[in-house]
């Protein structure tokens, strides 16, 4: 119930901007059905990056890389995929976004360079691969690879589009991950207390790298249903994912310096950046003044998060 | 290698341990040994080896010689769940608890009970309810509290439970009673009593002579590294005690300068902060007010807000007559105060630095005016601090991390004196110094009284704080509970004063 509660201002939020943008989008085009899985299905390749992200986050790191990541994974899926078919491609898609999961996670645990850094670092290197990959071109994917495609744009029952049931079934690991196993409560540890988890015995490289493997494997999966949205793997896609991703967790409460926040916060966080990006199109914002809303209600968001937990704890 | 009287009963044998961290000796021999059902005392001063030694018993650092035995057979103890597994269970001084997770979240840290693969809560508070009934530590309440919201002491028995769940023989407890009250501190001692009835063996670390001459069974001391002697505590010699601990007669050279008052140089009624509540004094020039306090009695609080740190919510503050409101630090620095943080690596010194860098730091306006800094005017501004203070370091280039803790405080101090302030605060000025460096700055307050500053000098230490001020005023729970001329006081009475737990609402006021 104490959860429900933190949740609550969030809900408020994304029913104030539902409020919002059906008076102001033309013709009540908003609040449609078929808008409303338009949507949820532009939402979930978000949400699965910052679910990965909120992990990160959560026990103090940060992973730049993500953006970056979906464009090498879906650069990876495409050419193999169209080589040796789908279960070859998917594999090698979620090897390469794991391997840049596994360096990130393996130099934040092992050497004393800040994430930030790693990150940013690995970013550019993803990025050059990807680029490099097939010479800086997109790779059409194959009229035949119906899964692949079907990945990105099938609708169960004719409504429900896919990328979002992967995108709930991934929440639905994470978070019985994070807030249901030992490991979830070992990063709770870490985030809030590195030395105190040290000395409790807990393995924190092991758990730092899995944390950011994990992340990777968001990427990866976010990648793959990005290029099959795009009929394409685009290496130039993702640019700037990381940062929408970021906005997503921490308009969700989790916070910077580690050791608080929840999953359903991120779900909820990427549900009001998506909500937000779509109204304002829809209702013909300059595309100027939409960067503007959007920094602002970041601004807003973190700052009666913080202002709340303050007086929560004094 | 001497074996004991009765090696079959040792539970913890160490024998000639050693440890450097890089060029630093922590250990330098140290010989100890545990029975089970005993409450075994080390005593020490800071920068002694304690920490060294606990963090070596919990499996944290490994020792570069030594023996260490656990029932008579020489063991490894190679990680935290080694010592786990051998039962070891360690009390950390810094409370190492995560804020963000519930009691129970940070007592089976690490043990979380697991159900099909998850985390089963109900078990995990429900054992914590066991736990916590069995150990009789009812004040502990509702488990599923977080961290965060509870005052120093509950976080204390959260440790302590942590440190009991599962099957426990060594329990080694790190200066538990640092913030605690009478009373609490009293129900911690039971407890240890209770567990040495069940035959587990204590290590009590502590620099508080008198309840350790009360609690344990033996006392070892500590001093440099190194095992200087063992005492029962029943044939207790208290002389003998000091004497190890200090390292020679307890004459510790304490050059009070001449107590010769001038004008009041801060006066300060009815000033009340976060953590002060009602504060008045007078501070004259060329005097050493002694503010002696337990740690937790407000009394870095009443720093922080004379240093403008902290503003002020009532009150008034004077400075040589004139009223004065201290908006910030530079405020506090303009109207003539200066004040020497009690955490000096995070609050006194810019650490990733170097010496010079942080002596010439307070000066930028006489040095670095508009764009051509003054690299001269700096470096005379640097040479005159290192000269004048005697701060010893091979160059003002090197990084200040390089420097003893005593050199460090030199530099914290030093760094203020280019246009000396009127009044300086001094916050636990000699917390990690050794011993020859103290009385270094012991003279350095000496000579900074007698060209008339005022000196406030808050301190938990009570000789240093007795010894080296002219008047005394006793803090507790953010009040000065009593003030006087400092040899009006017996150290007695002066503890009996400072431990003693009142209402928060009542003062009393002496004469």
């Amino acid at each position: 119930m104490k959860h429900l509660r933190s949740l609550l201002p969030l809900l408020a939020a994304i029913a104030l901007l539902l409020i919002i943008f059906a008076l102001w989008v033309p013709h009540g085009r908003f609040l449609t059905p078929g808008n409303l899985m338009d949507l949820a299905q532009q939402i979930s390749v978000n949400a699965i990056l910052a679910f990965g992200l909120t992990l990160v986050i959560l026990i103090g790191g940060i992973d730049l890389s993500v953006g970056a990541v979906v464009a090498l994974a879906g650069v990876v899926c495409v050419s193999v995929l169209n080589a040796a078919g789908p279960l070859a491609g998917l594999t090698a898609g979620l090897g390469a976004a794991v391997l840049i999961g596994l360096a990130n996670g393996a130099c934040a645990a092992r050497t004393s360079m800040p994430p930030f850094i790693i990150t940013l670092a690995t970013m550019l290197i993803a990025r050059g691969l990807a680029l490099g990959f097939n010479e800086s071109r997109p790779l059409p994917i194959g009229e035949e690879q119906s899964f692949i495609l079907g990945l990105g744009n099938a609708r169960l029952g004719g409504w429900l589009p896919l990328p979002v049931v992967v995108m709930l079934v991934v929440f639905a690991v994470t978070a019985v991950l994070l807030h249901r196993t030992r490991f979830g409560q070992h990063l709770y540890a870490i985030g809030g207390n590195r030395e105190a988890a040290r000395f409790t015995g807990i393995a924190i490289a092991g758990h730092e790298i899995a944390v950011y493997v994990l992340c990777g494997l968001c990427a990866g999966l976010a990648g793959m249903i990005h290029a099959s949205q795009l009929y394409s793997a685009e290496p130039a896609a993702g640019q700037g994912f990381e940062l929408n991703a970021i906005a997503a967790v921490v308009v969700g409460g989790t916070s910077f310096s580690g050791g608080i926040g929840a999953l359903p916060g991120t779900l909820l966080g990427a549900v009001i950046i998506g909500i937000l990006d779509k109204g304002l199109n829809q209702a013909g914002v300059h595309f100027s003044l939409q960067y503007i809303v959007k920094g602002l209600v970041i601004l807003i968001a973190v700052y009666t998060d913080v202002r709340r937990r303050k007086s929560s704890v004094q | 290698m001497t074996p004991g009287p009765e090696p079959a009963n040792f539970l913890l044998e160490l024998r000639g341990l050693r440890k450097r961290f890089g060029g630093v000796v922590a250990l330098d021999g140290v010989d100890l040994d545990l029975r089970g059902g005993e409450i075994h005392a080390l005593l020490g001063e800071n920068g002694a080896g304690k920490s060294t030694l606990i963090n070596i018993l919990g499996g944290i650092h490994q020792p570069d010689e030594g023996v260490i035995r656990v029932d008579g057979g020489v063991t490894r103890i190679g990680s935290v769940t080694d010592a786990d597994r051998l039962g070891i269970r360690l009390i950390h001084q810094e409370l190492a608890l995560a804020p963000n997770l519930s009691i129970a979240g940070n007592i089976f840290l690490g043990r979380e009970p697991t159900r099909y693969g998850l985390l089963d809560r109900h078990r995990l508070v429900a054992d914590a309810e066991l736990l916590r009934d069995e150990l009789g530590l009812l004040e502990l309440g509702d488990v599923g509290e977080p961290v965060s919201e509870l005052n120093v002491a509950r976080r204390q028995l959260v440790e302590i439970a942590r440190a009991l769940a599962g099957r426990v023989r060594i329990l080694i407890l790190d200066e538990p009673t640092a913030s605690l009250s009478e009373t609490e501190s009293e129900a911690l001692f039971g407890k240890l009593r209770r567990l040495r009835g069940q035959g587990v063996g204590i290590i009590y670390i502590s620099h508080r002579l008198e309840e350790i001459s009360r609690l344990a069974d033996r006392i070892t001391v500590l001093r440099d590294g190194r095992s200087v002697g063992t005492q029962r505590a029943a044939a207790l010699d208290m002389r003998q005690l000091i004497t190890w601990m200090v390292g020679r007669e307890l004459k510790e050279h304490y050059p009070r300068p001449p107590h010769v008052p001038g004008a009041v140089a801060l006066s300060v009624r009815g000033l009340r902060g976060p953590g002060v509540h009602d504060v008045s004094f007078d501070l004259h020039c060329g005097e050493v007010l002694g503010l002696a306090g337990l740690v937790g009695a407000g009394r870095t609080e009443l720093a922080r807000v004379l240093g403008g740190l902290v503003p002020a919510t009532g009150g008034e503050i004077a400075i040589g007559g004139i009223p004065v409101r201290l908006r910030g630090p530079a405020a506090a620095r303009a109207a003539g105060i200066a004040l020497v943080p009690e955490d000096r690596k995070r609050d006194g010194l810019v650490m990733t630095r170097t010496v010079g860098f942080n002596l010439a730091l307070p000066w930028t306006r006489l040095w670095a005016r508009g764009c051509m800094p003054d690299h001269r005017r700096r470096d005379a501004i640097i040479a005159r601090a290192v000269r004048d203070f005697s701060i010893k370091t091979r160059s003002p280039d090197m990084p200040i991390g390089t420097l003893s803790g005593g050199n460090q405080q030199k530099v914290v101090v030093a760094k203020w004196m280019e246009q000396p302030p009127k009044i300086l605060i001094l916050d636990e000025p000699t917390r990690g110094v050794d011993v020859g460096a103290r009385e270094e700055i012991f003279e350095l307050i000496g000579r900074l009284v007698s060209q008339r500053m005022a000196v406030l000098l808050i301190s938990s230490d009570l000789p240093e704080v007795m010894n080296l001020s002219h008047r005394l005023a006793l803090y507790r729970d953010g009040r000065i509970v009593c003030q006087g001329a400092a040899g009006d006081f017996t150290p007695e009475q002066v503890m009996a004063e400072l431990t003693r737990k009142v209402s928060p609402n009542i003062t009393t006021d002496h004469p």
